[in-house]
Formats: structure tokens, sequence, C-alpha cells
């Protein structure tokens, strides 16, 4: 562990940044048609539960990373079996968050450069910040976080401002009853972008104030479910159900759409802008979780020296993990789900927090002694 | 790169020398001869022709021979010849003076100077000669006496001509030490006004000198420079830029970190909210340790204006400095990768402009820039008498002929011209420089990536500012950490009331205003000459 | 150490600067196609016809470029294809640059074309596409071919389509028979379940072949000149029928885009003596299924000024303006019933009242939704009511024909 503290508000902004990162590019819950805003809604109730099992472990072992009290709950071999299958992971989401991104970017923008370029550039420029470690990552993020908003509010106004929001694209409400609606919460949006954020039980030991763990992590994910919330609202209004389902990236189809007075049309590229910054934070956060954690696991003392080999592992992995994006997509959506997200998130949080809670009975108990 | 290795090296073998900046000379003691010492100080002057020596005779016989010994021109000769020479040769002790008691009757009873110090070994006695003072030296001592008499020609108190003001004090610091320090004690008038004076630099013997508010600045920082000015090896200190650049907390950033300043009120201004000011002997420019980015964004007048100006001003610079930043780098990248962006009318007027260059946008763009800074940098030498004339024939010709002659297009002509107007809003010259250099890495971002190049760029900048320290003080503050109670002193600025904590990451003393000190003004009516009653504020 | 690593950084950075950048497109390389026309050849290919700006004859007031008198704004160029893409391509033989479509606003179907494919399969090449913007107006080339249309120079507008895009939106704000659709909209109408599409057609009036040369501009009243014309109606993508005057003037206001428009009342026997001008509406259209049978409800808010009486009338007297308002009333009504019977004639519900029956009975539509155009909708029984109101006048109350008139009593 770095020698480092960030504040709570720093903790809040940078949960947030996370959790919009790449949730604000794909059809979230789309599935769920009209009512996909109920289905995040539902997802992310859902997921404060499953974030009050991770504070609790939190709790329990305040000052340590989650690859050493694992390590604790479970003993050593099957703790650092279990922290490296973690930390594993960790890079695998990221290099799948970057290949979200650099298709993106292929898409629309720059169709003619290769992947492995746009990937890379975005890389070095991760690598250079994680070698500055936590404390400049939060600094960064306060000050990109005001900046993501303003485009945020901006492109909200040109929006209004546009005529384009026709709410009876939302109607009608809850077609099919609210089972679909429930069942579409249960199996997506609970886990993506929602609980991702277990990756911040890495880095909750560098808060330095321990008691306000457990309000900021619900408060940032209340924000950020919020604006997911709006922002589906948003492309359902305006370009309607069947347009945001076909589309790969319907938030750029809205923006798209933006024609205000005659010149400020054709906005995309703000829209990238906002993109990557989301992505950076993204990326960097799932990066440094890795690095720290091989870092704690393997007792090196520098974690900055890890992230050279690291970011060139999880570069590589972003253009190999799928052959063309309808892959990629069905990787994530399909299969990533039953091998990774189902155990990780949900079965082995809360049987470590069983254990613990059992441990934490019998130190009482030998102590009464 | 290279000097910085190079100066690793001899810093390891100077430390045994220990910390009298050794010359080749052991320490010499002053003969008891009179004529011997006179020799020595003529040898090791070469016999310099500004070096005046003045042979007295003293006592009951006229039998004791002193000798003084100054430096013409940097010595004020009035007060040698009234206080020195009036009081040795007319005093009526003249006659008591021996041997023995020589030195003690002349410091103690006849001196009528100020600042009068004995010296023992010649390399003071150097010192203090080439320093400005008087040398009084007696057959039969083994000591002298040097008085000091500082003067000779100074520049006078003018007005700056780097940071200039409407409404605000306008005088400017001079290249003596000792007018600067007064200058700001004149402001400052509270004991807790602490300085500490040594001397750097092995040939010229700089005077430095750290001041600070005791009880304001935080005293680990005011320890941390101490340390880092004794450490400075180097045989001149020629402007306080020098130092900067010795103690500074890292050299590979294009930003910097340690502000400078030729103006007593700015001065005062920063050392009130707990930094450490450095004055050095020879340059009017002192620098400010620590310093954060906002800082280069403010100028003295923001604070004597009233609020709503003061805000939207530092507003329109911070404006500015992005434009003169990212404007050229967004033209590249718009008329070469995102050409959907702009409105169909001015993209065709742009393209009609651009049938007739014959370079990419990229290589117009460079061009521009490059000549602009040879224009600017030229500009700096310029005769004043031919400056005005020369400017504006060049720009008009030089921009028009250029363009009808098809080597660049109107278009970049003005993109390069508000660019260049945008960097001169910047109140701190530092960063505009620093400006200069990082435009181009934007503009080949913007040439080979477009936006997204611009984006990383950008990226990578804010990054590298969020990672820089100014001596233990985070770069970005108050933004990055955010303390709310300083943001009303950045990129706003909301009224003297409500600024009522000084940086809490600099201070630890952080009350700078009483509570309430909103206005409350009376009833106007009762202003003029008539009785008020309870509740009387309407004037009807 | 430091050395490697600054050895690393110069090579990446020589690879980066010689990469000589894949993505980018000088403006001069780059033609900027302003509209595209979409025809059918014989054998059942797209042929598609670019407009293509000439910068250099548009951009006034450049000192090398004086001579834009001499060569017309824009440039047209042709190609075939079995689908847009491949055309696009192909194009490319012809032009000296590269296709550039994120400035092309207009695209023009023929009407051949539209009668006989349909639009649905020339929607998703320009769907799909991330230089082709979905904000762009589609336009039906009406007794013409799109390249006859697209050809056309135009006075006053450098870029012919310009005048194209900008009559549309003053015709939908002033006249309102015909609407300014992007291709967003119409997909989205042949997308849902209960709908039609409808879109504006532009006549070429006149001689093509007079309309392409320059010469055409050099009079004062042109001898070729485009014009809006009509709306179309798309039955699953095929164009069916034109609507003109009133069916399409009720269409457009049952789809409540009417932004402004004129009205004219019979007066004391003589026909057409008041024009009535609206300033604002709001349509709103509310559905009910009983027993398994739709019905809806057309209800429409008007209010406008008195803009011309060829009469004289006393609208001082409260009385008579709420004569006139009734008269419009009559008259919108009658307008509405006229746009609903011809839809219903068609076969086609072009006015959306299947997506409303959608809205508010979902699960009575579902058993509607898939013969809704041929069974249901034909048969609908529509209640219509018009609230109009008159507020102002213009600058007299009074017409100067009532003094006249009482100067002859």
């Amino acid at each position: 562990m770095e020698k480092a503290k960030i504040s709570a508000s720093q903790l809040f902004i940078l949960m947030v940044l996370f959790e919009l990162g790449s949730a604000l590019l794909v059809p979230l819950a789309i599935r769920a048609k009209q009512d996909a805003w109920l289905a995040i809604l539902l997802g992310m109730l859902g997921s404060f539960v499953l974030f009050l099992v991770y504070h609790k472990l939190y709790s329990y072992y305040p000052n340590l990373l989650p690859t050493e009290y694992m390590q604790k709950i479970l003993g050593k071999v099957m703790g650092t079996v279990l922290a490296f299958v973690y930390i594993l992971y960790f890079m695998y989401d990221a290099s799948r968050v970057l290949r979200d991104f650099g298709e993106m970017l292929l898409t629309f923008s720059y169709p003619d450069t290769p992947l492995f370029i746009a990937n890379a550039l975005l890389m070095l420029v991760i690598i250079y910040t994680i070698r500055k470690g936590i404390e400049v990552i939060a600094r960064s993020g306060e000050l990109l976080f005001i900046f993501m908003y303003v485009l945020a509010v901006a492109g909200f106004i040109l929006i209004v401002s546009s005529g384009l929001i026709d709410f009876k694209n939302l109607q009608p409400v809850l077609e099919e009853g609210i089972l679909p609606t429930v069942k579409v919460a249960a199996s997506e949006t609970l886990y993506f972008p929602f609980t991702e954020a277990i990756v911040f039980t890495m880095i909750l030991p560098y808060l330095n104030n321990s008691k306000k763990a457990k309000v900021t992590m619900l408060c940032a994910t209340g924000l950020s479910g919020i604006n997911l919330v709006i922002t589906m609202l948003i492309n359902i209004t305006v370009i309607g159900v069947n347009l945001t389902a076909r589309s790969q990236f319907p938030l750029l189809s809205t923006v798209a759409s933006i024609q205000v007075a005659d010149f400020l049309e054709r906005l995309d590229v703000f829209f990238m802008l906002a993109m990557v910054i989301g992505i950076f934070f993204k990326v960097t956060i799932l990066f440094y979780a890795a690095t720290i954690g091989t870092a704690n696991l393997f007792k090196i003392k520098s974690p900055s020296k890890l992230a050279y080999p690291l970011g060139i592992v999880i570069l590589f992995l972003s253009i190999i993990i799928a052959s063309n994006f309808q892959e990629h997509l069905h990787e994530g959506l399909y299969i990533a789900k039953f091998i990774l997200h189902i155990p990780l998130f949900i079965i082995i949080p809360p049987i470590l927090l069983f254990i613990a809670f059992l441990q934490k009975r019998k130190d009482h108990g030998s102590k009464h002694v | 790169m290279p000097s910085f290795f190079k100066d690793r090296k001899p810093k390891k073998k100077r430390q045994q020398n220990g910390e009298n900046q050794t010359t080749d000379y052991p320490i010499e003691q002053i003969e008891v001869s009179l004529s011997g010492n006179l020799n020595n100080i003529k040898k090791k002057t070469g016999n310099s022709s500004d070096v005046v020596i003045r042979e007295i005779k003293m006592g009951s016989n006229s039998d004791i021979k002193t000798a003084i010994v100054y430096v013409d021109g940097i010595v004020d000769n009035q007060s040698i010849q009234e206080y020195l020479l009036q009081s040795m040769m007319k005093d009526d002790h003249k006659g008591e003076i021996n041997q023995h008691n020589a030195l003690d009757l002349l410091s103690e009873d006849m001196m009528t100077i100020g600042n009068i110090s004995s010296v023992t070994n010649l390399d003071d006695l150097f010192a203090s000669l080439m320093a400005g003072d008087t040398l009084i030296l007696i057959d039969g001592v083994d000591r002298a006496l040097s008085a000091s008499t500082k003067g000779g020609e100074k520049r006078s108190i003018s007005e700056s001509t780097t940071q200039m003001v409407v409404r605000g004090p306008k005088g400017a610091f001079t290249e003596s030490l000792g007018t600067n320090t007064a200058m700001v004690r004149r402001i400052i008038k509270t004991p807790d006004l602490w300085m500490e004076s040594l001397q750097v630099g092995r040939v010229t013997k700089t005077d430095v000198t750290i001041m600070y508010i005791h009880g304001i600045a935080n005293d680990k920082v005011v320890k941390e420079i101490r340390q880092r000015l004794h450490r400075i090896d180097i045989d001149s200190i020629l402007e306080s830029g020098y130092i900067e650049q010795l103690i500074e907390d890292q050299t590979f950033t294009p930003f910097p970190t340690m502000y400078n300043t030729e103006r007593p009120d700015v001065v005062a201004g920063n050392l009130l909210e707990g930094r450490i000011a450095i004055f050095v002997d020879g340059t009017p420019f002192i620098l400010i340790a620590p310093a954060i980015f906002m800082q280069f964004f403010q100028s003295a007048e923001d604070y004597y204006a009233r609020f709503d100006i003061a805000t939207s001003i530092r507003l329109l610079r911070i404006f500015m400095f992005m434009i003169s930043l990212i404007a050229p780098a967004t033209y590249v990248a718009v008329t070469t990768f995102h050409q959907e962006m702009v409105p169909t009318t001015l993209i065709v007027a742009i393209a009609a402009q651009r049938e007739a260059v014959p370079f990419p946008a990229f290589v117009e763009a460079l061009l521009m820039e490059i000549t602009f800074e040879i224009l600017r940098e030229a500009g700096i030498r310029l005769p004043k008498a031919i400056g005005s004339a020369v400017s504006i024939v060049g720009a008009l010709v030089i921009g028009q002929a250029a363009v009808q002659a098809s080597i660049v297009s109107p278009a970049m002509v003005i993109i390069v011209s508000i660019t260049a107007i945008a960097s001169f809003a910047t109140p701190s010259f530092d960063m505009a420089i620093s400006a200069r250099l990082i435009r181009f890495l934007f503009m080949i971002g913007a040439a080979t990536f477009g936006f997204y190049g611009i984006i990383l760029c950008l990226l990578m900048m804010v990054v590298h500012l969020c990672s820089l320290r100014s001596f233990g003080v985070p770069y970005m503050a108050p933004f990055a950490p955010f303390i709310p109670a300083n943001n009303g002193d950045s990129i706003v600025r909301l009224p003297w009331w409500t600024l009522r904590q000084r940086p809490r990451l600099i201070t630890a003393n952080t009350v700078r205003e009483g509570a309430n000190q909103y206005p409350h003004p009376p009833a106007s009516r009762g202003m003029v000459n008539r009785d008020l009653e309870e509740g009387d504020n309407n004037e009807a | 150490m430091k050395r490697k690593g600054f050895f690393l950084l110069l090579m990446m950075t020589i690879t980066i600067l010689l990469t000589s950048c894949w993505s980018k497109k000088e403006l001069t390389d780059l033609a900027i196609v302003s509209a595209m026309g979409i025809d059918e050849t014989k054998d059942g290919r797209f042929h598609i016809t670019l407009q293509i700006i000439n910068p250099g004859n548009v951009a006034g007031g450049l000192q090398g470029g004086g001579g834009g008198s001499q060569s017309p704004p824009v440039t047209i160029y042709s190609a075939s294809g079995d689908n847009i893409v491949e055309a696009s391509r192909r194009a490319s033989g012809r032009i000296s640059r590269r296709l550039y479509y994120a400035h092309t606003n207009l695209v023009v179907v023929g009407e051949k074309l539209a009668r006989k494919e349909g639009l649905n399969t020339l929607i998703d090449g320009l769907d799909r596409d991330p230089e082709f913007r979905n904000t762009s107006t589609l336009v039906i080339a009406k007794n013409s071919t799109a390249a006859d249309l697209v050809k056309t120079l135009t006075p006053v507008d450098k870029i012919p389509a310009n005048k194209v895009l900008k009559t549309l939106e003053f015709t939908e704000r002033k006249w309102g028979e015909n609407v300014k659709t992007s291709l967003q909209e119409v997909m989205k109408s042949i997308e849902s379940p209960g709908r039609g599409a409808v879109v504006s057609g532009f006549r070429l009036v006149g001689n093509p072949q007079q309309a392409q040369k320059l010469d055409n501009l050099q009079e004062s009243a042109p001898g070729a000149t485009l014009r809006a014309s009509g709306i179309a109606v798309l039955k699953q993508g095929k164009l069916v029928d034109w609507l003109y005057g009133k069916p399409a003037r009720g269409t457009v206001w049952i789809l409540d885009k009417i932004q402004g428009t004129n009205i004219n009342i019979n007066w004391a026997g003589k026909k057409e003596a008041i024009a009535y001008q609206t300033v604002r509406q709001k349509t709103s259209v509310s559905a009910q299924v009983k027993n398994g049978k739709p019905h809806i409800s057309v209800h429409t808010r008007v209010e406008g000024d008195i803009g011309d009486m060829e009469v004289p009338v006393d609208i001082t007297n409260p009385k008579v303006i709420t004569k006139i308002e009734q008269s419009v009333r009559k008259e919108i009504k009658k307008e509405l019933r006229s746009a609903i019977e011809r839809a219903q004639k068609n076969k086609t519900d072009i006015l959306g009242f299947g997506e409303v029956v959608h809205r508010t009975r979902p699960n009575q539509f579902k058993k509607l939704k898939t013969e809704w155009n041929d069974v249901y909708f034909p048969k609908l029984d529509v209640d219509i009511t018009v609230e109009a109101y008159v507020r102002r006048a213009g600058l007299r109350n009074k017409s100067f024909l009532s003094g006249v008139k009482e100067n002859q009593k």
C-alpha cells in the first residue's frame, strides 16, 4: 500500500466518474424497452444491498486491502488464489472497457485508424497517471468531474432547446407488466455498471475517514444511478425506443440530433470528450486496483514499476478478447455474466462476510474468556 | 540534462570543506603593521584603480598612523567625508589615542557613523570592503574597523514595467536589497515580520534575504527553504532566476512552481497569506514560495477592484489562457478531422480559402506560430523608436502579403492573432511562456489524431498539474483537493467580507477576518442631519 | 536507465509522426456533398446523383476567386450501383476528391423509385453510416426524376439544396401544406406499428434541360424553378398517394405540426370573404377501445387574428366575433374530416391514430396491430372537436369598406 490518503469527497467523485464511465456509452437495459429507466432504478436499489455487504467487510478490516483480508479470512493459500482471481478480473474488465472505447472511437470518428493505436494512446496516458499514484488520480478526478458536468448540463440544455424531447415516446409505461422489467434489472443492470464498483473496495483503505465510507458509497451510487436514468430517459424520448435499441451508441445518436439556431449542429465531438474522460477514469481505477493488488500479493515495494508491464498486458488483452464488436458485446452480456459477475459479485462477498463474522465472534468470545 | 548531472558530482566533494565557501587562501589574520596590511590589500585587488587608501595621522604626537580604505563608487562619499573623516580628524579625543585603546576609542567615542563592527581576518576584511564598507586600519593593531557606508548610484523607485495596474500603488522594486526590504517593511508594520540574510554564490557573494511573517507562515516551509538555500553551491547568483531554478521542487515541468513579482504590494499580500518571500540583491524580481496554479492568473488589481468586475476579468483571463493553449490546435483538428462540426456555410468558406494554399493545415499553423514567435522575440530587442512603425507595417504587410501570395489562409492569420493576443492576457510572464510551449504539443496532438489527440494532451496536462507540489502544497489547490472556504478567491473573487480564511494548505493560522464584516450601512436618511427612529429605513 | 527511456520516447514519437495520420481528411481533398438524389435505373439498380459544392464559387469576396459568374456554384456527378454504398464508391471514379457526406442535408428520392420499391431498402445504408446524418431532410421528387431536381440551379440561394430546405421550412411555418421530415422521423414512422409516413414532395417546374444551365439564373423570372408540392403518403415505405390542398393541410393539422396558416371563411354570401390567420394551435388525439372497437377523438384548439376582410364586417361587436369563430370552426372541421377520409381511403394511417391507441391501450392494441391499417383504420369512428378563437385583427377594427358602404347608403 502506498502512503496516500484521499478524502471522502474525492472518493465520491471517483465513484461517480467510474460508474458513469462506460455506462453512458451503451444502450443500458434496453430489453425493457420504454421502461429501461425503471430497470436501471431497480438495479441501483439492488446494488445498494450488495454495497452494504462490501462495506461491512471493509469495516471489519479498515486498513487492509482486500487482497490482504481475503488471506486472513480464508487462510493464506485460498486467500491468495481468490485475490489473484479478483486481480485478473480487474484486468479483464479494464481491457473490456478499453475495447469498448476504442470501438466507439473507430466507429464514428476515426474509421481508418487501427484499434491498437487508439487504445495504445489512451493506455500511455493511463500508465503515466498510475505511476503518479492514487492522490493524483483523485485530484485529477475533481478537476475533470466539474468539466464533465458542465458538458452534461450544456448538452441537456441544448437538447431541451432543440425541442427534441417527446414524452410520448415513454408510453405505454409498463406495457408488459412489471415482471419483465424486474427480470432485466436482475439480470443486467445489477451487474453493469453498478456492482462493478466492487473495485472500490481496493481503494477504501486509502480513505482518511473510514466512518464516511458507507454514506459516500451509497450517495455516489445514487447519484450515478440518477444520472444514468436521466440519460436513458433522454435517449428514449429523443430518438425513440426502436432506434435506441438498434444503436450501438444511443447517446451518440441523441447528441447527433441536436440542431439549435441553425449553426449548433453535429456536436458529437463533445460526446467523445465526455466519453474519453469517463473511460479514462474507469480504466485507471480498475488498472490501479490491479496494480496495487499485485504489488500487495507479491510483496513488491513500489507499485509504480508495475504500471508498464500490466499496462501492456491490458492493452494486448483489449485487442484479443474479441475479434469483432458484436462478439465483444455478446461476451459481455451473456457469457461474462455467468462466469464472472455472479460468482465474484454476488456469491463470494457474502460468503466472505459470513466467515469474517464468525471469526470475529470467535475472537470476541475468546477475548471474553 | 547534462548540466543537471554535472552539478551532482562536485557537490559530494564540496561537502567536506565545511560551510566557509572556501577560497584558495587559508584563514589569515590581519597583520599588525599597517603598511603590511595595505600591501596585502593592494596585492589582492591587483592595485585596482577604484580602491582608495587615505592615510591619516592620529594620536597626541600625530604618530599613530591610520588609514581608511574604501572602494570608490560603491560607498557614500558624503558619509565618509562628514562622519568618518570629520569625526576622526576633528575630534577632541584625537590626542588620547594610542595603540591599545585606539579601536575602542574610535568605535565607541569618536565615530559618528551608525554601524561599526570589528574585523579580525582577511576574508571578512575583503568581504566588507567589497560590499561597500570603509575599513579603518591602525598601525600596530591586528584588528580593523569596518564602518557601514554603503551607497553609490542606485536606480530610484520607478513604476513597474512588467506588472502594471490601473488602480493601486505604482512603485516597483529596485536592484538594491535594502531598498526592497524597506519597501515591504513600510507596508507591513508588525514586528512579526522576520528577515534572515545569507550570502549565496562563491564569487558574487550575493545577499539573499528570506522574509516571512512569524505566526502566519508555516515554520516547516521556512526551514525547508533555509535548508535548500544553504545547500546551493554555485559560483555566481546573478538573478533570482538562478535561485528559483536551484531550489524548485521539480525541474521537468513546463509550469513554474515559484511565483515572482516586481511589486511590493503583491509581496505584502502573499506574505499575509502565509507565503515566504526571497529577496536577491541585484534584481527587482522577488521570489515567493509556495506557489499554486491559480496565483499565476491573479493580478494585484483584482483585489483592489470590486467583486463583480474582478470576477468577470478573472474568468476572462482563464478563458483567454485556454484559448491561447488550444485555439490553433482546435482549428487544425476541426479542418483536418472533424469537418462535420462546422456549419456548412463556414466550411465552404474555409474550403475556398484553403484551395489556394499548398500546405496542409498543420504545416500552415506551425509556420504561422513559429513566425509569430520569431516576431515576438525580435520585438523585445527593437529600439523603441522603430518599434511601433515596424510592427504596424510588418503586421499589415506580412499578413496581407502572405495571404495574397497564398502561403497562408486568412483564417489561419486570424487564429494566430487571436492566440497571440490571448496569450498576453495572462498576468504572469512565466505562465504565458509555458503556454507558448505547450501550445505546440497540442498542435502536434491535433495534427495526428484530431480532437482525440487534443483530449489526450489535455488529460496528460491535467494529470501532470495535479501531481505537482510546490514546497509541499498541492499545485492545484484549492480545486483539487477541494477546499470550499478557499474557493472564494480562485476563479472568482467574492467580496472581501466573505474571504474570511487564509489558504488552509499554506498556513495553519487561518483566521484572516472577524465575523460579520458584511457592510451594515445605517439608513441613509439618518446621515443627513435628521433624527432617526426605530425601523426608519424607507426614504419616504 | 534514463537514456533508455529517452530513446524509447524518441522512437515512439517518430513512429507517431511517420504514420501520416490514418483518418486525416484534408479540406482540399473533400468533395462536400450538399444533396443526394436517388433514382432507379431500368434494371433495378440505384442511380445516385450528387450535388457537390464548388467552394471557390460559393464563398464570396476572395481575391483569387472573383470569377464566380463563370462557373456554377455546384457540380453534379452521378453513379449507379446495387446499393447506395456501392454506388457511392463507384462515383469515386469520376470525382477528383473523396465524397464527404457530413453536410448532406437533403436526400431526394425519385417518384418512380418511391412507388415501385419504396424507401425501405435505401434507408439502412444511410442510417448505418457514421458520416451521414440522420437529421437530413428527405424529399420526394414529383413528376420528375431526383436527378433533375438535384441538377437544378437556383437564384438567391447559391447552393440549391439550401433552397429546398429553407423553402420547406418556411412553408411549413407559413402555409402548412408541407412538412419538413428528417430521415430520422421517416424511419420512426415507418417502424412504428400504427403509422404510415408522410414525406413532402418537390417539383421542378419548367424545362429540366434549362434548369441545369447557368443562363437559367440570368433571367429575372427563371424558366425552371423548384417548388414544394404536396405531401406523399407512404404505406409500408411505398408511395401510394399524393395529398394537396385541404387534405394535406388537414393531415399536417392532425399531426400537430401546423405553425401558422390562413383559413378563409364565407361571409354574407361572399365566398372566402374573411381571412383568418392562425397563430397558435394545439392538437391532441385520444383513443378509447369499446368492445374491441377503437374510437378516436381529435381535439384542436386554435388561436388567430383576422387578416383580411373583403366585405365590411363590424368586428367591434363581440357577437360578430363569435359568429366568425363558429365559421372558422366549421371550416377547420371540414378540413380535418377530409384529411381523415382521404387517409382512410388510402388505408394508411398517416395520422398517428394507431400509435395513440398503442400508447394508451397497449393490451388492446396488440390484438389490432397487424390489421390496423387495412381493417380497423378505414372503419374508424373519429370525433372531431375544434375550438377556435379570434384574438386580434391587425391595426384596424372596422374595414374601410364599412365607411364606403355608409357613404353609399
